[in-house]
């Protein structure tokens, strides 16, 4: 990966340089797929979200306004992405959300170790509402401020921290309840 | 309870830690994305083929070939006009005419030159240096009353090239022939490279 900058890397997609989105796949791929394994829950679905959004953003590269914030005006596209995929995987894993609540009760019986503590967490934030654990994401993984939440996400700042609030009180509920922390 | 204090409290604060970690996606990742945004590039390609090959039955064709003598008066003239004119930029290129140096490697010099007043960096990229605007042999240097060129070796054949100005501005060349030839309906420039005629 070269020093370019995403401006300049766009421009030369936009030119006839197909290759050069390779470079922008490189930048964004990581950080942007953590994102979708804690919307979606699940690598595959991760992948399949963040594959779309990056080939949505090239087919749409020439309508990007401000290429220097390629990264941004992605995640936005990304965001929305999962949006999508959770709402079909919500109707799908109904059944699933009942056996895994199951799963967490029997896992009150064992020691807590840390890959435990974390597949609690991932269990905790897969049973938030989607727009509370969208916000909490975006807040305390992703470090946004409410301002750049609402630029990302269309919602106004009072409703985000509303959001983040709820949030937070749910998943110190679930996980205090699992892990006496 | 405020954010910050959810924060503090610890508990909001593993949680996150937990979650900054690292999550990659697989090995092939990569590969998949530029496979399908390839596929993408090639059905736009073919689409603007078959435009263009409408637009041919219709229209009266026209072949434009690029021949030393005849793109150096064009040259010339245009650049007086934009003199005379004040125009604020216009460009073109052009193969050598004076003396051309042999071809060597099915290649030919040619001179790229713009007239860009305001202009503090111009280079030319195209698909003969991969669209590579900081390409050291590509970069034009300033000639004097806002007229920049460069002459470079360019193979034989059809390409499509544009000016970089302030490595910022892309700039179709005004006098060549134009094609909305890249995946997104920008406008390129075209050149034809001929062999050298002996």
């Amino acid at each position: 990966m070269d020093g370019s900058s995403d401006a300049a890397v766009v421009a030369r997609v936009v030119h006839g340089d197909v290759e050069a989105f390779g470079e922008l796949v490189a930048r964004y791929r990581d950080r942007y797929f953590r994102y979708a394994m804690h919307m979606l829950g699940n690598r595959e679905d991760a992948e399949e979200a963040l594959q779309d959004a990056f080939t949505r953003a090239y087919r749409s590269l020439s309508r990007c306004d401000d290429p220097e914030r390629f990264g941004a005006w992605l995640f936005r596209i990304l965001v929305n992405r999962c949006r999508t995929s959770g709402a079909r995987r919500g109707r799908r894993l109904k059944t699933f959300v009942s056996d895994d609540m199951a799963l967490m009760d029997a896992s009150e019986e064992h020691p807590a170790e840390r890959r435990a503590w974390r597949e609690e967490i991932d269990r905790a934030l897969a049973r938030l509402r989607p727009e509370q654990r969208e916000a909490f994401v975006l807040k305390y993984v992703e470090d946004l401020g409410y301002d750049e939440m609402s630029v990302v996400t269309g919602v106004g700042v009072s409703a985000l921290k509303m959001r983040v609030m709820r949030a937070c009180d749910r998943l110190r509920e679930m996980l205090s309840e699992v892990h006496s922390v | 309870m405020s954010d910050d204090k959810l924060f503090e409290d610890g508990v909001i604060e593993r949680i996150a830690g937990e979650l900054r970690d690292a999550e990659r996606p697989s090995a092939g990742f990569d590969a998949r994305v530029m496979a399908s945004v390839r596929g993408i590039a090639r059905a736009r390609q073919r689409e603007h083929r078959e435009r263009r090959r409408l637009w041919n039955r219709v229209s009266q064709p026209r072949t434009i070939t690029v021949r030393p003598w005849s793109v150096g008066l064009a040259a010339a003239a245009l650049l007086l006009c934009a003199s005379l004119a004040g125009w604020g930029a216009h460009a073109f290129a052009r193969m050598e005419s004076a003396a051309p140096a042999a071809a060597s490697g099915g290649s030919q010099r040619v001179q790229f030159v713009l007239v860009a007043p305001n202009a503090k960096k111009v280079a030319v990229a195209g698909d003969f240096n991969g669209w590579d605007a900081q390409h050291p042999a590509y970069q034009a240097v300033h000639r004097g009353g806002g007229v920049w060129s460069v002459t470079a070796r360019v193979p034989v054949g059809h390409h499509r090239y544009s000016f970089v100005v302030d490595d910022s501005l892309w700039v179709a060349d005004p006098t060549a022939p134009r094609v909305v030839d890249d995946d997104f309906g920008t406008t390129n420039s075209a050149i034809v490279v001929e062999p050298e005629i002996r």
